[in-house]
Formats: structure tokens, C-alpha cells, sequence
């Protein structure tokens, strides 16, 4: 291709670089362009990635660790004075300890092997196969996590009730029906429903960045295809598995209103007592039971982010292995087996997330005993003559899309800027990466209560009543509760990258800001894109700290419309969760058709 | 009132600038980016939103009446509105409403913190609520109200304070909610006594709420205790679990549970036909029961805030929820029983709300003494299982 | 620009990069003379600087101290007199090409070509555009700017990182390893190429590389690096022809290298019976700076190509005979050394050749087996591996216990006696006590 370029340069372009680099020493001195950054904008990008991080803490501090703080204090101090009496009691009662903490951590346990096991399939055709729809059916995975329980309680019980979908088909099938509902396995498939989407997510992203010459690789060393996906592509999953296990153990540890819609007060789990302690003021008690659930919770974190930083700079993701046809050209005896799980698997998924998806947007036209537009006539006049002091279709929209894109601008630059830390390596840093993934680990219900407890009605500082409410807040406290996701999403893609780019960026003038921006955001795109949409979808469903936080304001959100909208017909409820869905399922596409431009001519 | 406490408080501290400022102004066109709205000049509808600004309150007076979401803001019918329109058109006065989703709570939180209380009334106190507003103030949170005209006519076994500083405008009736239609041969009946809910025939048959967030659930757990007394309700419970009774987290999931007909009872109010005839449902599907023909009452009341700056209105307030018209047609909208004698209803009324042969409840002093211990008991038996 | 590194030591944690000597270690310290020391380098303007050694060495750890992708543990590097503590990478105006490329993957390679130009005007007051189509055509890539950079091929990306490197008018221009990944027909034109665009735009240029034959090949000067220290610096013929340690000499191509006692030596044909300070002092004499390169011209028995001998007879009036286990070896110096010390010379490989072979019976040495001086040296070896290289046949031999390298024209093979001039031994170094077996110089 270049055989002989090098030699006609030198005997023929001598002269070329003659006039391409004029000697003259004066005209190689570096000059900044003029106009282009001010002193001051010079040196706030010089410093801003010091500065996000900066922010990060202070942000972090206000919004997260004061609040957690609070209810930790709480829990030892009661009326001015220290005591472990609220903690002792909690700790050795049988009834919090063997009862409630032991069956939540149980709960918690079984739910996550059904995300994991439910999950991974959906990670390896999403990663290994290819089909129409595939990049669209990758966005909408994260829908789950957005969908309030009310709505999958709905849809739970028009899909595994007495006389829901299943067992009408298993019926019509000659089969015995099942009776899932207000059982532990009800509890398990509806966490596995929110949670088996974040195992399948993180998944995937780690299964396209197994570079395919490894197994090449493996196989030429004699590995059979079983052996070398157990010897090469396993290894590289086995963290993005554990970070969705997890992530999952400690989501359902807390899970709490699904619990009581689907399980019943039989099967409550601890946040079941706290919210119900936090309700009737029994706030020492409520603070005593959130420390043992968040020492729970942050324990585990812990023992992840030790797995993960012996597990770092594992994988090398340069060269993907291409992806198969879901639909392959030949039908050999291993194709059709191949296909016939993928089949079986497809069939569960519809169970598990089709159907009751269906079923909340059925019954949000049902009504009367037949299909009617009269539920979301219901938000058009809502939206019409609703008073101001109502919750109104639109503005909860509106503030929840608000909220939402505060949450993405400030969530991932304090994700992306703590993905770079971390990828650094400096003393002290895996306590860094515990204090700035704490957030994963910590309730929504004990953040909104050391808020309630604290700022949301004003701490004194130096005689000034300081309040943090209002929508500045709910941004706050939900970047707060997201940019861990872009710090985890982005972190290992970031780490992979040859640190060469940034280094040849910087030594052609760029800032280190400049080279993120230029370099390496284009090159890990794909791992931003999905941190912004789990940010998003994190503020969406966020409900906890929103409530606490729009506190007497009308700073309501879609999730508050929908449980405002309950009623004893489930109609306006439903449709406005349809709407809900609608609205985010169109957010996430414009996310990443946004993030995929971004990403440019990558080939992510 | 509240915007101007938030305006000191943003002076103070700046995290704090943005308060509150996001939802109201749906109307108030393009953009309307948070930042703007605090200078801006308020709209009506912010005005009506969240609470007055200086300018406005000077030549109307303005009620605050806190309450809680669902009396202003139900999807299907709230007596809210009515409320504010008739209230205004009468007395010139500018009503507004203050939904905190913490509901009472959120007062007894600024009050415990010495923090100024905007809002002059609080509509929908319940009993509950008085016992928690006792236990956690040393002062108190409502002035005592006397001499309201009207109040006279106050039923008076639904009279729950014996302070006298509520006084009651609606009440309504626990029992059970069963579906005719349902069983073998549609013709499916709830029991008629407690312990016919033990019988094997109604095995996984019952839905109840969680006593400790659900107003039903407490409810019904305090009709079980009337029945078989503080040492008794528990292994009622016991057999009432074992019969494979399940207590869901809310009123809204037992009872869309129950509509997809998870379960042929559910535990909810005896007026719960006026709402399935108005949606044209079939009525065999909202069957009511009066276990041992008893109902819980449940009444609520409104009450006055200690610090209101407007104490005038505030009684002229409680003296209009209680005339017959008003009472009437609270009792309709908020499908809820009046709590005066007098009400003006329709005939029509009594086909649907139905009211229990013996209403019976517990009285403040003996929920004061027991409410929490005894749903604390009821709690370590049931979760435990 | 004049690139001066100033007692410059580096340490990662404990680990000592770059310099002599670990910090804390006080028993090194007290016998003193090993305290922490930095290295010293000094880069003229517009010169072809590279640095040279085995990886692990210290030399890209002194790249990115000069580039400002670390900073230095203590000591100073200076543009033009200037330190540059603190001032970060993008202020510096120095280019910096990697073995890997780092070309910008989402980037066409006009937009990489470009990229540095986002952030200072093009030099001379061109357009931003014509900067980059004359820097492609600098490299001979004029058509590939619209290309991505993952359809070129490596050498032609490299040419590219080389355009973005310059694109800009850097004052330094740094190269690491630039070409290690290619293959090696490809690196000898690359490196013609590069030589060439240094020398025309007269940059200075400070190149990294572990290759030494490359390090020669380009460089106007060559520092030779081990274990964080700099070994030698200078011309690459006098660092061939003249290493001053013993790890140069083994380093910088071929080497034979043997130990012995010297068991008396003579000027001229007297005998010199002084005796030698220098050799009594212990340390490491040098030989005279300044030789000039290109004076090998001396037609010694068995020259094999190459470079010739560089010595003068005021230059190496002396010979000290050494005892090799047991042969004796004329070594011609210019040092004084006193009989009984120990002695380290080398011997080119192409400066031995076969005076007689074993097996083949074939004489195959470049000189004819008679052609040994008085000088010459014979030693009885066996053939133990062989490689054919085309030109010339690199042997290796076993001797009394020992690896040595011979080239010739044509493979040996059996027992061979080997044969080299005293004239062609090298002093490295001279030490008055005992010292341990030389192996030979290969490693």
C-alpha cells in the first residue's frame, strides 16, 4: 500500500517540506489563538475537572451524606443525649433481626438469582446476535426501572392473578393453574422485572467489548467453543454481573411498596417499618432500622468495589466479534437448538415483561366493560379545567422532563469526572470510590428522611435558617441517586482506552478537559449514553426524595401524577403511567440518537 | 405566607434559591425556567398555587386550608372545588388549598421546629392524627373551637376530641366490599359475622390493607379488636391469616386486586356502590357487608391553626362546611356520610351509601393509650409469618 | 529549541525510574558515593538526540518527563534555559509521536492532522487547511485526509501521527518508539523518512528507542541508557567503536567481551614498568573525547566491513598483554596500565575471523588463515549455533567455558580456531582488584 512512499519523499518531496514548515524558529513558537478562551475561562478549564469534582462533593455533602447523617444521629442520639438503646433494641429484637431482616436479605437473594438468570440470556442475544430492532429493543430495557409500582402492581395482578393472562392460557391449555399471587414468588418475578433489565444492560455492554482474537485465540489452542466462552468471554463478564447482582441485591434489599402490593404484609420487608416508623413519627426507631439496612447495603458496595478493583484493566475491547443472524442461514442440529432456547426464552420474557406491560396499557382504555378513550379524556380535562392546586397531566410532564434533563446535565459530568478519578490511580482512592458510590447503596426512603429531618425544613447556621427545597434540590438529590450510574457505565470503557490518546491530545495544546471532551467521550460514548439514561430514568422514577423535596410546592412529577390519579377505577391511574411510559420510551430513543451522534464516526 | 419565607431563606442560604418555584406556573407560557419564575411577577394562577404574594393578599383575605391530596384532587370527585368556589363567592375571600404529602405530619414536623405555619385551617383531621399532634407537641397545633353556628348540630357520637378543638364535617363506614358475581355459580356471598370469615368456604377470600399506612386497614383492625378485645383480636388474626386472609400495602392495592378479581372481599367503605352507579358498574360487584351488622365509624374533622392570622375567616369557614346545603353536598362529593343532622341530601342518596345497623369506634382516650401498641403487636404476629 | 535535563531523578512509590541510587537507602549512602542522583542530558538546537536501552531502562520515562505527562521526582528539564515544572503538556509546544500510533479513532486523519490546531494558529500565517494538505504531502499521504484512520496501513499511520505531531510547529519533537510496530523493511525507510524531515525542518528531536541499530542509523547523537542512569553519550560511531562500560559495549551491537591480568605491557617496544595512577585510582579511565567519526581506514588482518578501527598510534602507543584464562592477548591502548590489574576489553565480532576450521575443512574466515600479525591471537573454540544473515554469518562459539560471536562470510561449523588482532581489542574498563568471569557479549 505504501511500498514506495517513503522513498519518493525522500527523493522527490524535499521541497515539499521546505515550504510546508517555514525554519524560521518564530513562526514554531506555540501561541494560544486569541479570543478563543479568556484568562478566566483559561483557567476554569485548566482546573474543571478539580472543579466538578469539587462540586461533586459539595453537592454529594448537602444533598446526601448531611441527610444520611442526620438519620444516622437520629438513631443514637435521642433527645440531646447519646444512647444505643434505639440501635440495641433493634438489634436484638428477634422479631427485626431473625424475622424482617433475615427474610428481606432472603428476598433480596432470590431475587437477584432470578434477575441474574433471567437477565443474562437477554445480554447474550442482545450481544451476540443480530436483528431488526436490536438497538431499540437496548434502550427500552431500562423501561422497568422507571415504571411506578402502582403500575406493575396493576399489571402483576391482570397477568398472575386467579384469573389473569397466565393461567387463562394455561387453561385453555388443559394445564393446572398456578397461584402466584401474594406469595414469595410474586415478590421474586416482579423484582426480577425491574431489576434482570440492569443485569441485561450492563451485561451486554461488557459481552461487545470481549475482543473476539482472544477466543480466536483460545480456540487455536484447542479450546472447544464451550471451553473458551468458559475460559475467555466468562472472566470478562463475571464483573458486570457482579455489579448488576449487586446493584440488585441492594435495590430489592430496599424494595419496599411492591412488596405490600404483590407480597402482602406477610412477606414486609424492613423499609416496610421504616416508612411505617417514619410515618408515625417514631423517628429514633425509623433511623435505627435504616442504619442497619444502609450498614447492610454499604457493606456489600464495599465488598463490589474490592472485587471490581482487583478485576480492573481485565478486558481489552478493541475487536468485537461480529454478531450472528437471529435467523441463521443454515439449520444445522446445533442452529435449531440454539433457536429453540432463544424461542423458550422469548416466551418467558413475554410472561414476565409483555404481558403485564400490555396489561396496564389495556387497562387504561378498558373501562365500562369495554374499550373506551374515556381515561385519557379524563387527562385532557384534567389538564383543561384542573384547578392550580391540582396535579395536572402536563406539568407533571413538564417537571418530570425537567427534572430529568437537570438531572442528565448534572449528572454525568459529575459521573464522567468521577470515572476519570477513578480510573487514576492515587492513594486512598478505593475510599473515594466507596464514598462516591455510596448513593447506590443507600435507600431513597432514608435520604428523603435525613432531608426531612434536615434541610427541607431548615438547619441554623451561624443564626440563618439555611433551606434546601424546591426544584434546584430535586435536581440535586436525584444526580445524587444517578451519576454513580455514569461513573460505573462509563469508568471501565474509560479505563480501557490507551491513555496515549489523551496524551497526544494534551501535547498538541488541548487541556485535559478539552481531551476528554474531544477524545475520549467520542470514544466511550456508548458507555455515557447509557449512564445518561440510567440518570434519566433514575430521576423519572425517582419518588422518594421528590416528594420530600417539592414539599408544599407543585413541583409534582409524572410517578406523583400517576398515584394522585389512583382511584377506585384504575383507568386514570393506568393512563397516565401509559402516558408516563410513552413519554419516557421517546426520551431514552432522543437520548441515544443524541448520545450515538455524539459518539460520531466510533463505531460504537 | 409561604413564598415570602422562602425568600428569606433564599437571602440566607443559596442552595435554597429555587424553592418551590417549578410546578405552578403551567400557564405562564414559554419556557418558564425556574430561575425566572422568582422574580417574575406572579400570574393569578401562581397566586393560586402556592399561597400569596404581598401584593395580592393585601386586598383580599386569604384562608389557607390545608388538607390532604385526595379531598382536593381525586380522580373521581373531590369536594374541593366546590368548596373554594361556593366559600369565595360568598365571602370575600381568597380560599386556598395546601396539600403536603406528608399531610399532618408536615405541621407537626414545622411546629415541633418553632417554624411559622402558614395555613389558618387543617381540613381532614382524623383521630389518629390528634393522638400523634398530642403525643409529639407539648403545645399544641389547633386553638379550640366554640360556638361555631352549627356545631350544635354536630352528630354527637362522632365527636372524637375531647378537647373540642375538631369538629367533624363528613364520616363514613368500614365494612366489606364482595363481588356476587364471583364463586361457582355467581352467587357468592361474604360471611355475616367475624367468625364467619374463618370458615373454609372463604379460604384466601379476604383482602385488608396494612393498619399501620392505610386508613381502612387501621380501621378494620380496631372493629377486630372491639369484637374480640385487646387480648382476643390477635388469635382472631392468627385464624384469619391461617384462612389465608392477605393484608396488601394500600387501599389502592387491595381494591384493584379485588376489581381483577384476585379475591371476592376487600376491605373498604360502605359507599362504595355510589361510585360503582355512577360509573355504570354492575352493582352485584360491589356488594356491601356489615360484619355482625356493625360498621367502624370513621369521622373527620377540621381544626384550627394555633397561629392563624385570620381567625375570623377561619370560623366563618367551619360555620359554612357545617350548613345543610354544604354538609349535603360534601356528603355527595367526597361520597362520605354528613356529620350534622341537618344536611340537606337528596333522597336518592341512601340507595347507595349504606349506612351499618351500629356504628362503633373507639374513643380518643382508649386510642390515645392503645392504638400504637396494639398495631405493633398485630404487626410482629403477621409479618412473622 | 535547546533541551536541557537537569539532574532529573524520577520514582514511582518506592521504585526508582529514572536516576541512580534509592532514596532512604542509607547504607549506600554512607559508603558514599551512590547517593540519589538525577541524570544530566543536553540537547543542542535542531540536533537528532535519541535515547537508547533495553525496556525498563528509564528512557520514555525521561520522554514523558520532557513531554509533561509526569513530572520529575527532583532536578529540572529546560526549554532554551526555561524549567518547565508545572507548566502542563499542552503549553510546552512539543510533538509527540507514539509506537502505537494514538491516532484519534472517531477522527478522519485530516481532522487528527488538525486536531492540534484547534488550539494555536498554523505556523507562517497559513490557513488551517493548507497546513494540513502541506503536512500530508510533508509525509507522502496527500490523499488520505478524508480516510479513517483504521484503513490505513501502519506505516501509513504512522506518517500521520508524525503530521499531527508537527502540524502545530512544535519547537521539540519527541518520539517514542515510533517504530517498533512495523516491520522491518518499513522501519528502515521510516526512519530514512523521518531523519530527513527532521534535518530539513530542524527540529530538535529527542527519539526513543530500544533498537540500537536504529539508534545508530539516525541519530547526530545516541545516549545509551540502563537501569535509570545514562551509560555514554555521544556520536553513535564513537559510541560503537568505543564504549566506555562494559553494558555499552554489549548493548551497541555484537560484542565479545573478555576479562583478564594483565601480565605486563610496553610502549612502543619498551617495556613500561611505571607505575599506572590511573589504574591504581580504580577508576574508569576514559579514552580521549573528540574522535572524529568516519576515520576507520586502518586495513587490519580480517576486517570485516563494517566501520573501520578508530585509532592513531599517539592514541594507542601502548600494549598490555592480558592473561584470558590462560592465552595470552596483546591489547593496544593508550592507557597506562600496571601489570596485575584486571582488565576488560572487547572484540567485534567482524574483527575475528577463522584461521582454521574443523568439520568442513573449509577455510572460511574473511582473512586467509595466515593473515595473523604478531598481534594476532588464536583460540580453540567450538561451534555451537550458527545464523545466517545474508551478508555475513553470525557464529557462536564455545571457548574455555564461554559464549563468543564471530561473523564470517560463509557458516563454521565443528572445532574451530579463531583468530583476532590485538590491535582490535578495546579497553572498556580497568580495575586494580579481582573480578569475576566474563560471559561473552551477546545477551
Amino acid at each position: 500500500m505504501d511500498r514506495s512512499a517513503g522513498v519518493r519523499f525522500v527523493d522527490a518531496r524535499g521541497d515539499t517540506a521546505v515550504r510546508a514548515v517555514p525554519p524560521d524558529p518564530v513562526a514554531r513558537i506555540r501561541r494560544r489563538l486569541p479570543g478563543t478562551v479568556s484568562a478566566a475561562g483559561s483557567w476554569v478549564e485548566r482546573h474543571a475537572l478539580g472543579l466538578v469534582a469539587a462540586a461533586t462533593a459539595a453537592i454529594l455533602l448537602v444533598v446526601f451524606y448531611f441527610p444520611v447523617a442526620t438519620v444516622f444521629v437520629e438513631a443514637v442520639v435521642v433527645d440531646g443525649r447519646v444512647t444505643a438503646a434505639p440501635l440495641v433494641d433493634v438489634l436484638t429484637s428477634e422479631f427485626y433481626l431473625v424475622d424482617i431482616l433475615w427474610f428481606t436479605a432472603y428476598q433480596a437473594l432470590l431475587s437477584t438469582v432470578a434477575s441474574v438468570v433471567l437477565g443474562l440470556p437477554a445480554a447474550w442475544i442482545l450481544a451476540r446476535f443480530e436483528f431488526p430492532g436490536r438497538e431499540a429493543l437496548r434502550s427500552l430495557t431500562i423501561l422497568p426501572f422507571v415504571m411506578p409500582s402502582i403500575m406493575v402492581a396493576i399489571g402483576f395482578v391482570a397477568t398472575f392473578g386467579r384469573n389473569g393472562t397466565l393461567n387463562t392460557v394455561l387453561r385453555a391449555l388443559g394445564l393446572p393453574t398456578v397461584e402466584l399471587l401474594f406469595t414469595l414468588p410474586a415478590i421474586v418475578i416482579a423484582h426480577a422485572f425491574y431489576n434482570a433489565p440492569l443485569v441485561a444492560r450492563v451485561t451486554t455492554a461488557a459481552w461487545e467489548s470481549v475482543d473476539a482474537s482472544a477466543i480466536e485465540t483460545a480456540r487455536s489452542l484447542g479450546a472447544s467453543p464451550t471451553r473458551a466462552f468458559y475460559d475467555v468471554v466468562v472472566p470478562q463478564l463475571r464483573p458486570a454481573v457482579a455489579i448488576g447482582a449487586t446493584l440488585t441485591f441492594v435495590f430489592t434489599f430496599a424494595s419496599f411498596p411492591i412488596v405490600l402490593a404483590l407480597g402482602g404484609f406477610q412477606l414486609a420487608t424492613v423499609e416496610v417499618f421504616i416508612y411505617s416508623r417514619i410515618q408515625s413519627l417514631a423517628y429514633s426507631e425509623a433511623a435505627a432500622l435504616a442504619a442497619v439496612e444502609t450498614v447492610i447495603s454499604l457493606g456489600l458496595t464495599y465488598l463490589y468495589l474490592r472485587y471490581e478493583g482487583r478485576q480492573r484493566g481485565d478486558s481489552q475491547g478493541a475487536n468485537p466479534e461480529s454478531r450472528r443472524r437471529l435467523w441463521p442461514s443454515s439449520w444445522t442440529l446445533r442452529e435449531v437448538g440454539i433457536r429453540t432456547v432463544i424461542v423458550g426464552y422469548g416466551v418467558v420474557i413475554l410472561a414476565v415483561f409483555v404481558v403485564p406491560v400490555a396489561s396496564m396499557v389495556l387497562t387504561s382504555v378498558t373501562g365500562g366493560g369495554g374499550l373506551t378513550l374515556e381515561h385519557y379524556l379524563f387527562l385532557v380535562e384534567r389538564q383543561q379545567t384542573g384547578a392550580s392546586y391540582q396535579v395536572r397531566p402536563l406539568p407533571a410532564v413538564r417537571n418530570s422532563l425537567l427534572f430529568g434533563a437537570g438531572t442528565l446535565l448534572v449528572a454525568v459530568p459529575m459521573g464522567v469526572v468521577l470515572a476519570v478519578l477513578t480510573t487514576r490511580r492515587f492513594r486512598g482512592r478505593a475510599a473515594i470510590d466507596a464514598l462516591t458510590m455510596a448513593p447506590l447503596a443507600v435507600s431513597g426512603i432514608v435520604v428523603g428522611l435525613g432531608l426531612l429531618r434536615g434541610l427541607v425544613f431548615g438547619v441554623e447556621v451561624l443564626g440563618t435558617r439555611i433551606r434546601v427545597t424546591g426544584a434546584v434540590a430535586v435536581v440535586a438529590a436525584h444526580a445524587v441517586g444517578a451519576y454513580p450510574f455514569v461513573t460505573r457505565s462509563v469508568a471501565p470503557l474509560l479505563g480501557n482506552l490507551d491513555a496515549r490518546l489523551v496524551e497526544s491530545a494534551r501535547s498538541l495544546g488541548a487541556t485535559r478537559v478539552r481531551a476528554l471532551v474531544d477524545i475520549e467521550l467520542p470514544l466511550v460514548a456508548a458507555g455515557v449514553v447509557a449512564g445518561a439514561a440510567f440518570a434519566f430514568a433514575i430521576s423519572i422514577g425517582e419518588f422518594d426524595s421528590t416528594i420530600v423535596l417539592a414539599e408544599g410546592s407543585s413541583s409534582y412529577t409524572m410517578p406523583v401524577a400517576v398515584e394522585r390519579y389512583l382511584g377506585r377505577r384504575l383507568g386514570p391511574a393506568t393512563a397516565m403511567g401509559c402516558l408516563l411510559l410513552a413519554v419516557t420510551s421517546l426520551s431514552f430513543v432522543v437520548i441515544e440518537r443524541f448520545g450515538g451522534r455524539y459518539g460520531g464516526r466510533g463505531g460504537f | 405566607m409561604r413564598r415570602r419565607s422562602f425568600l428569606r431563606a433564599a437571602g440566607a442560604g443559596g442552595v435554597a434559591g429555587l424553592a418551590g418555584c417549578t410546578g405552578g406556573g403551567g400557564g405562564s407560557g414559554s419556557g418558564s425556567d425556574s430561575g425566572s419564575t422568582e422574580t417574575a411577577t406572579p400570574t393569578a394562577e401562581d397566586t393560586a398555587v402556592a399561597t400569596a404574594t404581598g401584593t395580592t393578599a393585601s386586598s383580599t383575605p386569604e384562608l389557607v386550608v390545608a388538607t390532604y391530596g385526595t379531598f382536593v384532587d381525586a380522580p373521581s370527585t373531590s369536594p374541593g372545588r366546590w368548596i373554594k368556589e361556593t366559600f369565595e363567592s360568598e365571602f370575600d375571600a381568597t380560599l386556598t388549598f395546601e396539600t403536603p404529602d406528608s399531610e399532618i405530619n408536615y405541621y407537626i414536623e414545622r411546629a415541633n421546629r418553632g417554624i411559622d405555619i402558614d395555613a389558618d385551617v387543617y381540613a381532614g383531621v382524623r383521630v389518629r392524627d390528634l393522638i400523634r399532634i398530642d403525643e409529639q407537641l407539648d403545645g399544641g397545633l389547633f386553638t379550640t373551637v366554640e360556638g361555631v353556628p352549627g356545631q350544635e348540630n354536630v352528630k354527637s357520637d362522632i365527636q372524637f376530641d375531647p378537647s373540642g378543638r375538631v369538629v367533624p364535617f363528613a364520616t363514613g363506614y368500614v365494612s366489606l366490599v364482595y363481588d356476587r358475581t364471583q364463586g361457582a355459580y355467581g352467587d357468592y356471598s361474604a360471611p355475616e359475622t367475624f367468625e364467619g370469615l374463618l370458615e373454609s368456604e372463604y379460604e384466601g377470600d379476604l383482602l385488608a390493607q396494612n393498619p399501620a399506612s392505610s386508613t381502612t386497614g387501621r380501621l378494620f383492625l380496631l372493629h377486630t379488636i372491639q369484637e374480640f378485645g385487646p387480648d382476643g383480636y390477635l388469635d382472631y388474626w392468627a385464624d384469619l391469616q391461617d384462612n389465608g386472609a392477605r393484608v396488601l400495602g394500600s387501599w389502592s392495592d387491595s381494591y384493584g386486586a379485588y376489581q381483577e378479581e384476585q379475591a371476592p372481599m376487600v376491605v373498604s367503605y360502605s359507599t362504595d356502590q355510589v361510585y360503582a352507579a355512577r360509573s355504570d358498574e354492575n352493582l352485584d360487584q360491589h356488594q356491601i357487608r356489615f360484619l355482625n351488622d356493625q360498621g367502624y365509624a370513621d369521622a373527620e374533622g377540621m381544626a384550627m391553626f394555633e397561629g392563624t392570622d385570620t381567625p375570623d375567616l377561619a370560623r366563618s369557614f367551619a360555620e359554612f362546611m357545617l350548613r345543610p346545603e354544604v354538609q349535603g353536598e360534601i356528603a355527595q362529593q367526597w361520597v362520605s356520610f354528613p356529620a350534622t343532622t341537618t344536611a340537606d341530601l337528596p333522597d336518592s342518596f341512601a340507595t347507595y351509601a349504606q349506612e351499618p345497623p351500629e356504628g362503633v369506634a373507639f374513643n380518643y382516650e382508649i386510642l390515645r393509650d392503645n392504638l400504637s401498641e396494639w398495631t405493633r403487636e398485630w404487626e410482629r404476629q403477621f409479618a412473622s409469618k | 529549541m535547546r533541551l536541557t535535563i537537569d539532574n532529573v531523578r524520577k520514582e514511582y512509590g518506592g521504585t526508582v525510574a529514572l536516576g541512580s541510587g534509592a532514596d532512604g537507602d542509607a547504607a549506600r549512602t554512607e559508603n558514599g558515593g551512590d547517593a540519589p542522583a538525577g541524570i544530566d542530558l543536553e540537547v543542542a538546537d535542531g540536533e537528532f538526540f535519541t535515547l537508547v536501552g533495553p525496556s525498563g531502562c528509564g528512557k520514555t520515562t525521561t520522554l514523558r518527563l520532557v513531554a509533561g505527562f509526569d513530572s520529575a521526582t527532583r532536578g529540572d528539564v529546560r526549554f532554551d534555559g526555561r524549567a518547565m515544572a508545572g507548566v502542563p503538556p499542552e503549553d510546552r509546544g512539543v510533538g509527540v509521536v507514539f509506537q502505537n500510533y494514538a491516532l484519534f479513532p472517531h477522527l478522519s486523519v485530516a481532522e487528527n492532522v488538525a486536531y492540534g490546531l484547534r488550539f494555536t494558529d498554523p505556523p507562517g500565517g497559513e490557513t488551517r487547511d493548507k497546513r494540513v494538505a502541506s503536512l500530508l504531502e510533508l509525509v507522502d499521504l496527500p490523499d488520505a485526509g478524508p480516510r479513517d484512520p483504521g484503513a490505513l496501513s501502519g506505516g501509513q499511520r504512522q506518517r500521520v501521527a508524525l503530521a499531527r505531531a508537527l502540524a502545530p510547529g512544535p519547537d521539540l519533537l519527541l518520539l517514542d518508539e515510533p517504530m517498533s510496530a512495523l516491520d522491518a523493511r518499513l522501519r528502515e525507510r521510516l526512519r530514512l523518512q523521518i531523519k530527513r524531515i527532521q534535518s530539513t525542518l530542524g527540529i530538535t528531536t529527542l527519539y526513543v528507542t530500544h533498537d540500537q541499530e536504529e539508534a545508530l542509523a539516525v541519530s547526530d547523537r545516541v545516549a545509551v541508557m540502563s537501569d535509570g542512569a545514562v551509560e555514554q553519550v555521544g556520536p553513535p560511531q564513537a559510541v560503537y567503536r568505543r564504549p566506555e562500560t562494559r553494558f555499552v559495549a554489549e548493548f551497541v551491537g555484537d560484542n565479545n567481551v573478555f576479562e583478564g591480568r594483565v601480565e605486563s605491557s610496553r610502549t612502543g617496544d619498551e617495556p613500561d614498568g611505571s607505575d599506572d595512577p590511573v589504574g591504581d585510582s580504580g577508576r574508569s579511565p576514559l579514552e580521549t573525547a573528540g574522535v572524529r567519526s568516519g576515520s576507520g581506514s586502518d586495513p587490519a588482518p580480517g576486517a570485516g566491513g563494517g566501520g573501520g578501527r578508530d585509532r592513531t598510534s599517539e592514541d594507542r602507543d601502548r600494549t598490555v598483554f592480558v592473561d584470558v584464562d590462560g592465552t595470552t592477548v596483546p591489547v593496544q591502548t593508550s592507557r597506562r596500565i600496571r601489570p596485575d590489574a584486571r582488565v576488560t576489553f572487547c572484540v567485534r565480532p567482524e574483527r575475528m575471523w577463522a584461521l582454521e576450521s574443523g568439520g568442513d575443512g573449509t577455510g572460511a574466515g574473511v582473512g586467509s588463515a595466515e593473515g595473523g600479525s604478531d598481534a594476532t591471537v588464536a583460540l580453540d573454540a567450538t561451534v555451537s549455533n550458527a545464523e545466517f544473515l545474508g551478508e555475513s554469518t553470525r557464529t557462536y562459539l564455545r571457548w574455555k567455558g564461554r559464549e563468543l560471536t564471530v561473523r564470517t562470510a560463509d557458516p563454521l561449523s565443528g572445532d574451530v580456531r579463531v583468530g583476532f588482532d590485538g590491535g582490535d581489542a578495546h579497553v572498556i574498563g580497568v580495575a586494580s582488584g579481582g573480578a569475576s568471569a566474563f560471559e561473552s557479549g551477546r545477551d
